[in-house]
Parts: structure tokens; sequence; C-alpha cells
């Protein structure tokens, strides 16, 4: 069996709040498969954002370590770090954060320029635009490329961002409540685009929601309770 | 420092150089939707602007004064020279120098002129002095050889200029200090006579000195008046020379002054042929001179000084003035400095909700500092192309821009005539052009730095926190 493309090891957590330390995680262990959809619920406060940026290399953790194909990989340099974030994981966040001075394709396009030096992206432009055009027609939104965020509704905007979470082809994507803003029917649609990528790319999804329903449909549901993972 | 740290300023360096694409991208898209930030470019092309018009006009007033001291005064002078210096073998050795065209025996003494009974007009505003003169009663009194004088300086023009009005003209240019009813001639600055209220023909003292040593060793002070008729009127480019020096016959001063010695010279003016050369034709003349006046007593005598040096207070001093006015002007740059803090500083404080998701795709605390270091020296860089070009243009169509303005307003923003000018001069200095350059590129950089930094401390975390 190869090793999962993403690990956490005895994870914990503790923030200081002037002389008081608060622990967000108590020791989490997690494994999630190439291609596999694990869902994590939890009641609000339990952790689950932290140990998403803690897993994305967003926040190190305090003791344990992170493992990306098996490999520990906190205790790399900044800049192996910002690659690895850049080529291994992807992000989606419940508000979107798409950058609003950009259009749709130039949000997407964005993802392809965070490790590469101006010239050599400038060198291959042609290729990377049509690469996140289709990246775009492929979550339907052909025909609003050149729209603003601000012009664009929720649902839309969450493709966008899922776009370009997939445009640099990562092995698992990071979800955090991604359909937490949105409406029923639009969430359904944006988790089946989820789920039709993770079929088509075998991208492995870690999905924090607090949707029983949307849980249940995934391969594996991860339930965490004050800093640790209670049914695995 | 360790060779650690020196590995990591390295890379750090090669870091920046090789930017990430994302920097110039956002920060060209920053810049394109927030026109504010015209204002901090707006600043920083006014300040360029004003530095390189402002110095360029002075540069060329400064070149024009140049030219005008140099016309009133003679390349070369010879001066301190020892009483009984025998004149022809003087004349000889400098007319030997090859770089050396023409010269004029000079007497240089002092004196006062007034005409009898009238009393003299009180000065004139103070401050104008330096560049105009007469605003004093004291006077140089150069005695001089008319037609050898014209061999060293533009002294037979000055007679001729035609803003002088024919009362005050000359009788006879190529004779100017022919007697007048047998009465010995003075020649007058323009204007000094026009403001003392002087015609050609009128009689005046001119009152001049002598030390005279007592047997007793007691030194008192000796009057010479002169009574004289004043010939007419000269005009040189430089005021301050005509307001402060006249000119008498050489050996009508030699009798008032030295009687016992009928040919004295206390100045030889010298002409050069190669004014490139004036340097190292100086240094030789000096040498020259102090072999002719070498009386073996161990002491030099004779002491030869370019333009340059006899002019050297009155250069340096408008110097000095460009000098402060760099400073003044400097002030500006400061004010658009704090500007380009400004809208830049607002920009980063909106902007720091992207850092988080930047951080999240792959950016680094550096390339978040890429991209606001880019926004304010893309600023920067356009503001200096934009206020050197228009700078450049206003300097080179200074005389236009006075014309305009005189024609809409009425205001003459630089009287041509001050200067005895025909356009506005500027003179533009690629050198100045690229340490103005280089200064709003330093203060550019160090006004984007600072927000940038701040931009690269801000926690990601922060911004994906909040919504
Ligand atoms: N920077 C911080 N300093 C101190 N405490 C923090 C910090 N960030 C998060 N916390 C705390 O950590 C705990 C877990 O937060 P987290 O955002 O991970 O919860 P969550 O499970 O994602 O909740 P929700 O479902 O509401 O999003 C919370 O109690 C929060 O107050
Ligand atoms: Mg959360």
């Amino acid at each position: 069996m190869t090793a999962p493309v993403l690990a956490a090891r005895g994870i914990t957590k503790t923030y200081r709040l002037g002389r008081q330390d608060i622990p967000v995680l108590r020791g989490v262990d997690l494994d999630v498969g190439e291609g596999e959809m694990v869902a994590l619920l939890g009641a609000s406060g339990a952790g689950k954002s932290t140990l998403l940026h803690v897993l994305g290399l967003l926040d190190p953790p305090t003791a344990g370590d992170v493992l990306f194909d098996g490999r520990p990989v906190h205790g790399l340099p900044i800049a192996e770090r910002a690659q690895l974030r850049h080529a291994h994981t992807g992000f989606v966040f419940q508000f979107y954060h798409l950058i609003p001075e950009l259009t749709a394709l130039q949000n997407v396009m964005l993802a392809g320029m965070m490790t590469t030096s101006w010239l050599s992206w400038w060198k291959d432009r042609r290729a990377a635009k049509a690469r996140a055009i289709a990246m775009l027609e492929h979550v339907g939104l052909a025909d609003r490329m050149r729209h603003r965020p601000a012009e664009l509704s929720g649902g839309e905007r969450q493709r966008v961002a899922i776009a370009r979470a997939l445009l640099v082809g990562p092995k698992v994507i990071l979800a955090d409540e991604p359909t937490g803003n949105l409406d029923s029917k639009t969430a359904a649609s944006v988790i089946e685009l989820m789920f039709s990528l993770q079929a088509e790319r075998r991208i492995a999804f870690l999905l924090v929601t607090h949707d029983e329903s949307l849980a249940s449909r995934c391969h594996r549901v991860v339930r965490m309770r004050d800093g640790v993972v209670v049914h695995g | 420092m360790t060779p650690g740290a020196l590995v990591r300023i390295a890379s750090r360096i090669r870091e920046l150089a090789t930017q990430r694409a994302y920097g110039p991208f956002l920060a060209t898209r920053y810049l394109l939707t927030r026109p504010i930030n015209l204002l901090g470019m707006l600043g920083v092309t006014l300040s360029v602007w004003a530095l390189v018009v402002v110095v360029s006009l002075f540069s060329g007033v400064i070149v024009v004064i140049e030219e005008h001291v140099h016309a009133a005064s003679a390349d070369v002078s010879i001066g301190s020279l020892p009483a009984g210096t025998s004149w022809s073998k003087l004349h000889d050795a400098i007319a030997d120098d090859p770089n050396v065209r023409g010269q004029a025996p000079r007497l240089v003494h002092f004196g006062m002129l007034n005409r009898p009974g009238v009393r003299p007009p009180p000065p004139i505003l103070p401050g104008r002095g330096a560049l105009h003169g007469g605003d004093q009663p004291f006077l140089f009194v150069l005695g001089v050889e008319p037609a050898a004088e014209a061999n060293v300086t533009g002294f037979a023009d000055w007679l001729r200029d035609p803003a002088i009005p024919a009362d005050l003209r000359v009788a006879d240019p190529d004779d100017p200090l022919r007697t007048i009813d047998s009465t010995a001639t003075v020649l007058v600055g323009f204007e000094r006579m026009k403001r003392d209220g002087l015609k050609r023909g009128d009689e005046v003292v001119l009152t001049s000195g002598r030390v005279y040593q007592a047997a007793d060793g007691n030194k008192t002070l000796e009057q010479i008046p002169m009574t004289m008729r004043v010939a007419g009127a000269y005009k040189s480019m430089h005021g301050g020379f005509d307001g402060n020096n006249v000119f008498v016959d050489r050996a009508t001063l030699n009798r008032a002054l030295f009687a016992d010695d009928p040919d004295t010279i206390q100045e030889v003016a010298v002409r050069l042929r190669d004014d490139a050369k004036l340097w190292e034709t100086a240094d030789r003349l000096q040498r020259t001179v102090a072999r002719i006046t070498d009386r073996g007593d161990g002491r030099a005598y004779g002491s030869v000084q370019t333009w340059r040096q006899k002019n050297a207070t009155f250069l340096a001093s408008i110097e000095h003035q460009r000098a402060l006015l760099k400073i003044v002007l400097i002030v500006i740059m400061v004010v658009a400095a704090f500007l380009m803090l400004a809208t830049l500083s607002m920009m980063v404080t909106e902007k720091t909700s992207d850092i988080g998701i930047l951080t999240a795709m792959g950016g680094t605390p550096i390339g978040v500092m890429q991209i606001f270091l880019s926004c304010g020296l893309v600023i920067t860089g356009l503001g200096i192309v934009t206020g050197i070009g228009t700078g450049c243009l206003t300097a080179v169509h200074l005389e236009e821009v006075r014309q305009f303005v005189l024609w809409t307003t009425g205001v003459d923003l630089f009287p041509l005539d001050v200067y005895n000018l025909d356009r506005v001069p500027s003179s533009i200095d690629p050198w100045w052009l690229l340490q103005v350059a280089g200064m709003a590129l330093g203060t550019g950089f160090l006004v984007s730095a600072l927000p940038a930094f701040r931009a690269a401390r801000h926690d990601p975390l922060v911004s994906l926190r909040s919504s």
C-alpha cells in the first residue's frame, strides 16, 4: 500500500493568549489516502479549521508531524514549504477569498504564478492562460471568465475558487466549509462538482462540514471534539 | 559577518531578482484599480520636474554670469608687482609665452567720485550690490591705455553699447580718454552715471589717496584730489564691474600718484589664445613673473590670478545659492514621499485580506513584500520618467514659457534686462538629472519598503479566519 497523501501524527496546537495556554488540538492522528474523500465533522470551536491550517502548512503545530506522501514536512525551510503548499495541496474556503481586483480568469491564472519566476511565466503565458480557461470551463463557468468576483453569485465564486485550487493539480484539497455560505441548491451543485472531480482526477478531499447528509456520502467520516478525533 | 549570513543575504538578493510572477502581476492590477496612486506619482513628477527646471534655469544663469564676469575681466591678471618693475622687460617675457595673445599695463588704485557742490545720492536698495555694484561711493580707479586695453577685454565694445544714449556716450571711441578742455577725463560705468545724473563733460572730483610715511615713521593718509571731466559711459555685461570701476588715463594717474616714478606698473592684464589652457598658462606666467621680478632677496613678487580666482568669492556665492536652492527644492520631494507613503499604506491596509489566500497558494512573506515594493517602485519610476521628461522639455522652452506667462498674466517671471539677456538661460546637466533620479528612486524605495515590510509581517491566518 502506498503512503497516505496527507497524514497527521500526534498533532497538538496550543495558542497562547497572554499568560493563558489554549490547547486547540490535543494529539490528532489522521490519514487521507490517495483520491479519498474524507469528511471532517465537529462542533464549532472543535479545532477543525485549525487542523486544516496545520495540515496545509499555514500554521506550525506545537508538536507532532505532518506527512505529505509519508514525508515529514513541517521542519522544511520556508521556501520549500511554500512550494509544497503550492503543488501538493489546494485550499477552498467558506468565504472564497477571491481577489476582488481580478477577473475570474485572472484569479485562476494567479495560482499558476505563485512559484514560477515572472520571466518563465511570461514565456509560457499562452499555455498558462489556456489551462486556466480549460479549468474554468470544467467547473461550468465558460461564460463568466471576465467577471469580477463582485459580479458573480456565491456559487459561481466558489466554483472559481475550486478551479483555482485545481489549476496546479494538487493531490489533496483542503476545503473548510465550502458550502457554508451557500443556499442548499447551490451547495448541492458545488458538492456534485467536487464529487465528479474526485472521481475523474482522483484528487483527495478533506472536507470540513456541518452537513451530516453530505458527510455520509463521503468515503469516510472523521469527528472531532475538543481537539481530538473521537471517531475515525 | 559570518559566511552563512553572506550566503543568506545572497540568496535573498537572488530571490528578489528572480521575482515570482504574481508580484508584478498583482502590483499592476492593484495600481490600475487605484487611481489614488496617481497622486503619489504626480508628487514624484512634480518634485523631479521642479528640481530639473529650477536647477537648470539657475545653472543657465550661472553660465551667463560667468560669461559676463569673464568678459569684464582679463583672462589672467598679474598683480602685486614690486615698485621699480621694468615694464619693458616684463612685457617681453610675457609676450614670449606661446598662449598669450595680448597684454595691457594697468595702475590699480582706489578713490571716490563726486561732483563739486552736489551731494551724493543715498545708496540704492541694499542687496543688489553683488550683481550690479555701485551702491557704495568707493571705487577702483584703473589707470589704463585704451588701445592696449582693447586687446585684453571687450573694452572697445563697452564704449559703443547701443544702450548708452548719445549724451552719455564718449565723443571718440577710438580715443576715449582724450582730454576735454585740457582737463583729464574719466570713464564711468553706465548705471552709475545714470544714477548720479552725470553727463559727458561734467566736472567731477576723483579723490584718491596715498599713505605717506614721515621721517619719524608715522604714517598719514595723504588725500589726492583730481579734478576731471566725464569722458562718457562704458557698459560691460557685468554690472558689478561697471558699478565699482572707473577708467582714467594711465599716465595721468601715474603723475598724480607716483610723480617720482613715471613708469609704474601695478597690474598686467593678459588675454590668452586658448582659454582651455587657462590654468597651465597661469602657472607658466607665474614662473615667468617670479623670474623677472626676482631681486635676490629670497622673496617672491608678483601674483598671477586667473579670472576665476579674481572673482572667486562672487562666483562661489552664486554657486552657493544654487546649493541652497537644491536643498529647498528637495523639501518638495520629502512632501511627495509622504504622499506616497500615505497612499501605499492605505493600499496595504486594504489588501492585507489577500495575504491569507496568497500564502495558502504558495506565496511567501518576501513574495508579498515584493508586490507592494513593486507598486512603490512603479509609481516612483513613472514619476521620475515623466518628471525628467517634462522637466527637460520645460527647461529647453523656458523662454516660451516666460512669454506665455507674460502674455496671459502680464507677469514677467524673469526680467531679461537684469542679466543683459535676450532669452531665459538654462543649462541641463545630465549628471544632475542622474542625481535627481537617484534621489527620487532612493526615497521611493524607502517609502515603499515601510508598508511592504508591514505587509510581509502580516499573519496570513488573520486574513483567512476573517470573512
Ligand atoms: N489565534 C488564536 N489564538 C487563540 N485562540 C485561537 C486562535 N485561533 C483559533 N483559536 C481558538 O481555537 C479554537 C478552534 O478554532 P477553529 O477555528 O479551529 O474551530 P472550528 O472547529 O473551525 O470552528 P467553526 O466550526 O466555528 O469554524 C477556538 O476555540 C478558537 O477560539
Ligand atoms: Mg472553522
